[in-house]
């Protein structure tokens, strides 16, 4: 498996910005999804986001690019900020232009069920990217993900006729097309068999150092592969939070929370 | 922020098709209700059921009596029903459980074929078939049992779709469970089958009876029209729904108000009848009808 | 289903009542199948020998027994068209609002799909009545094409908001956040993305209302009126072919032939209808296996 070896940077390279997050907490109607979560996202790295299932990861990831506002009776509160920017959390947001800024890949594929040249017309003329821009736009980010070969001749074909891993990396290849500052990734190797799922990750990993880079991932061999910074969610007086993080390696090697030794050594969680 | 006006614009706009939508009915009820206030007003709900006859449209000596109406609507709606019925639910067992599914498919196609076609046609070959079938009875013909069977032909795919569709959801853990202690395919149809079914075929029952309540050109074109409490099942009768088909084209004053009457008690029944059935089911289950 | 169950083991007892479920069952849909084959085979002998190029295209003569019925058929398509023109986009719409806009358990939704239910439970009789005096004379349209399109528009509405719901809340539920995950309006997501994939499903939805507008009499009664001349414009009165049977039948004598032949054509346009429908249906299947 071959991963691409950007140098790990310290200063943040141009175009992306770090994510910083300060007392997040989500409510769905009275349950409290997430409580209390603290972490900054480093400009230009990996960040793998793990920890058993239900403990709020997905709620996280979709309260960082406002995805939460779609849920009705889903609150959140406290802080979240992107680079210099202002406050990306609470009323008064242009919650269109975060989103550009902040894509997201999902666990399942979600292509549109239209041609493959549409699912990128449609969110680029929706930011206001001129026609004839856009055949350039759609075949560097094709190339990006490695699909441009072979798609390139049906493009105004179905995208649902794509293979999973295909379809995937064309969602990647969408989110990638708006220019964003970070992408979010949800579980995006898990609804894929291993071989999609190795490319998936190549993919992602060459990101590395030209996107911020958000993962979550139960595979926990992935994140040690492809993240710089690992976060363990868990689940702690009936609420998820953040119980350990720092660099991948020291992480892996040293777990400091009893939980999240038990959990990344494979023994519990 | 152009796109958020627009966003904006496109949400009200929705909104106001879906309360116009959602307040038609309402319109319509209070509009019958505004015709109808003459006739409740002045003092003629009570000749409603004191009046022998219905001669609303003689100048010298009017006569309100509705109960006639109401007597021809009943008995033609439970009459086409208790017909409907046993024929409708037998069929769907018999596609159900004694014919290979790729015969029932047909059968689907035709009930289907039944239920679309247009009542006119049907009233039509009424008046063609089964009205001289009848006269060579009993004259005349145009009768509560013409009206009665040709109405019943109409609910009967109703009936027997629904009853098919309750009996197709009876999960087939419970019949394999029957099958297992060696009870034969009759004994599970009475036993499981049927009783499992039984809220979808009850709610088929009732749709068709609100259909039938409501129907008015295979009524209007064969039974008879004259506004009377039958005797028998071969005289004529004149329900509500042909009586406002029949009338509303001449009628004025305080006749018109009676016609909007009808309507109002008609709409409010079946109301009755279709919100009851939809408050039964379980909410998120509703089907198109 | 019906190998599964197999009656080699029963009893005698219940193979006695296993026939005799199976020959009520039998005789109840030969019964059935047997009218309506004895409708369609009257039909047909009644109607065939009157049907010509001529019928479709010609003037009526001779208060409908001879002739052809071409002013019915221009009147029926022009009701259809002025029944669809308001009933799609409120249809749709309406639908769009209950799916897209507010939860479907909010009160005002209830309210609305709570309406729409009702409405569905309206006679046809009523229908006609509210139209002939709301929008003939209220409204001041006269009996006219553009009254009965607009009676059978209150009608038919909810046929079309319930298969357009339907259709919609068939949609996979992982498109709105896609959408929403690339910064495109509610608005964008509806017309670019959801209306074009429940577009096959909403289709069924028209054409079933179509097939209900063209089966109905009561309604157009005394809305389009009785006009058997050719229409000239939406504000003439113009008779429906539904409404030209009724006449033929109720007070024409020796209309019968005609009126066959009529029916006939209406049956085979309905019957056309839902051979649309269902191929749509079709489609719609084979688009969820895909995706
Ligand atoms: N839309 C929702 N409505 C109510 N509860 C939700 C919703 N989404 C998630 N939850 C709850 O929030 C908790 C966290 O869920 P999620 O963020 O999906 O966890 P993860 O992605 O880590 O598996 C779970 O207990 C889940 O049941
Ligand atoms: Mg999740």
């Amino acid at each position: 498996m071959a991963i691409s070896s950007v140098p790990k940077t310290n200063a943040p390279p141009p175009g992306t910005a770090g994510i910083s997050v300060r007392d997040l907490s989500v409510h769905y109607g009275n349950f409290e999804a997430l409580k209390d979560v603290n972490l900054s996202i480093e400009a230009g790295l990996v960040t793998a986001l793990v920890g058993p299932s239900g403990c709020g990861k997905s709620s996280f990831l979709h309260s960082l690019n406002r995805l939460t506002d779609l849920v009705p009776g889903c609150k959140v509160k406290g802080s979240v900020r992107f680079g210099n920017g202002g406050e990306s959390c609470g009323p008064g947001v242009d919650v269109l232009a975060l989103r550009r800024r902040v894509g997201m890949v999902f666990q399942k594929p979600n292509p549109f069920p239209q041609s493959i040249r549409r699912n990128f017309e449609i969110p680029l003329r929706e930011h206001g990217v001129r026609r004839k821009e856009i055949s350039e736009v759609i075949e560097k980010c094709l190339r990006d993900v490695g699909l441009w070969d072979e798609v390139s001749d049906r493009l105004d074909r179905s995208a649902m006729a794509l293979s999973g891993g295909q379809q995937q990396r064309l969602c990647i290849a969408r989110a990638l097309a708006l220019d964003p500052d970070v992408i979010l990734f949800d579980e995006p190797c898990s609804a894929l068999d291993p071989m999609a799922s190795a490319v998936v990750e190549e993919h992602i990993a060459a990101l590395r150092g030209r996107i911020t880079v958000a993962i979550v991932t139960h595979n926990l061999a992935q994140a040690r592969r492809i993240s710089d910074r690992v976060a363990v969610f868990w689940i702690r007086n009936g609420s998820g939070t953040i119980i350990e993080h720092g660099p991948t390696k020291e992480v892996f090697s040293n777990p400091v929370d009893p939980s999240s030794r038990c959990y990344l050594e494979g023994g519990c969680g | 922020m152009c796109r958020l006006r627009v966003d904006w614009l496109v949400r009200h706009v929705l909104g106001l098709l879906a309360v116009v939508a959602g307040g038609l009915v309402l319109v319509i009820v209070w509009y019958l209700f505004q015709g109808a206030k003459p006739a409740l007003e002045s003092g003629l709900p009570r000749r409603f059921f004191g009046d022998p006859e219905w001669q609303p449209g003689s100048v010298r000596d009017p006569q309100y009596g509705l109960v006639p109406m109401l007597a021809g609507s009943f008995l033609v709606t439970v009459f086409a029903t208790a017909l409907a019925t046993p024929l409708g639910i037998a069929g769907a067992v018999f596609y159900q459980f004694y014919v290979p599914a790729r015969v029932s498919r047909w059968n689907l196609r035709c009930m289907e074929l039944l239920a679309g076609m247009p009542a006119v046609v049907l009233g039509f070959w009424g008046l063609m078939v089964v009205v001289p079938a009848i006269s060579r009875l009993e004259p005349p013909g145009q009768s509560l049992l013409a009206a009665a069977l040709v109405l019943a032909l109409m609910i009967l795919p109703i009936i027997a779709l629904t009853s098919q569709a309750a009996l197709s959801a009876v999960p087939l853990s419970h019949l394999q469970a029957a099958a297992g202690l060696g009870i034969g395919r009759a004994g599970m149809i009475w036993n499981i089958a049927l009783p499992a079914a039984k809220g979808g075929i009850g709610s088929g029952v009732l749709l068709a009876l609100a259909r039938a309540i409501g129907e008015t050109l295979v009524v209007v074109m064969l039974c008879g029209n004259i506004a009377q409490i039958p005797g028998s099942v071969f005289d004529p009768i004149r329900p509500v729904t042909s009586t406002i088909a029949l009338e509303m084209g001449y009628a004025t004053a305080s006749h018109k108000a009676l016609l909007y009457a009808g309507g109002l008690i008609l709409v409010l029944v079946i109301g009755l009848l279709v919100g009851g059935l939809s408050f039964r089911r379980k909410p998120n289950h509703n089907t198109v009808h | 289903m019906t190998s599964l169950i197999s009656s080699r083991f029963t009893t005698r007892r219940s193979r006695v009542q296993d026939w005799l479920f199976g020959g009520i069952g039998a005789i109840a849909s030969l019964v059935t199948l047997g009218a309506l084959g004895w409708i369609l085979a009257d039909l047909v002998k009644m109607g065939l020998p009157h049907l010509s190029v001529e019928f479709f295209t010609a003037d009526m003569k001779s208060a409908g027994r001879e002739g052809g019925i071409g002013p019915m058929i221009v009147s029926t398509f022009l009701i259809l068209v002025c029944f669809l023109f308001p009933a799609i986009p409120l249809g749709v719409g309406c639908a769009f609002w209950l799916s897209e806009y507010v939860q479907g358990g909010s009160r005002i939704a209830r309210a609305v799909t709570g309406g729409v239910d009702l409405l569905a439970s309206v006679p046809s009789i009523v229908f006609g009545l509210f139209g002939m005096s709301f929008f003939c004379q209220v409204l001041g349209l006269g009996f006219s094409i553009l009254s009965g399109g607009l009676t059978l528009t209150c009608m038919v509405l909810p046929i079309l908001v319930r298969t357009t719901l339907s259709a919609m809340t068939s949609l996979p539920p992982d498109l709105r956040p896609a959408a929403g995950a690339l910064g495109l309006t509610r608005a964008t997501t509806l017309w670019q993305i959801l209306l074009p994939a429940a577009l096959p499903g909403i289709m069924i939805g028209i054409t079933l209302g179509v097939g209900r507008a063209l089966a109905e009499t009561a309604a157009l009664l005394f809305t389009s009126g009785y006009s058997t001349r050719w229409p000239e414009s939406i504000h003439d009165s113009g008779r429906a072919i539904s409404v030209h049977i009724y006449d033929l039948a109720m007070n024409i004598p020796n209309g019968g032939g005609k009126a066959s032949a009529s029916a006939l054509v209406l049956l085979l346009m309905i019957l056309a209808i839902n051979l649309v429908a269902s191929l749509l249906a079709d489609r719609c299947l084979k688009s969820q296996y895909i995706s």
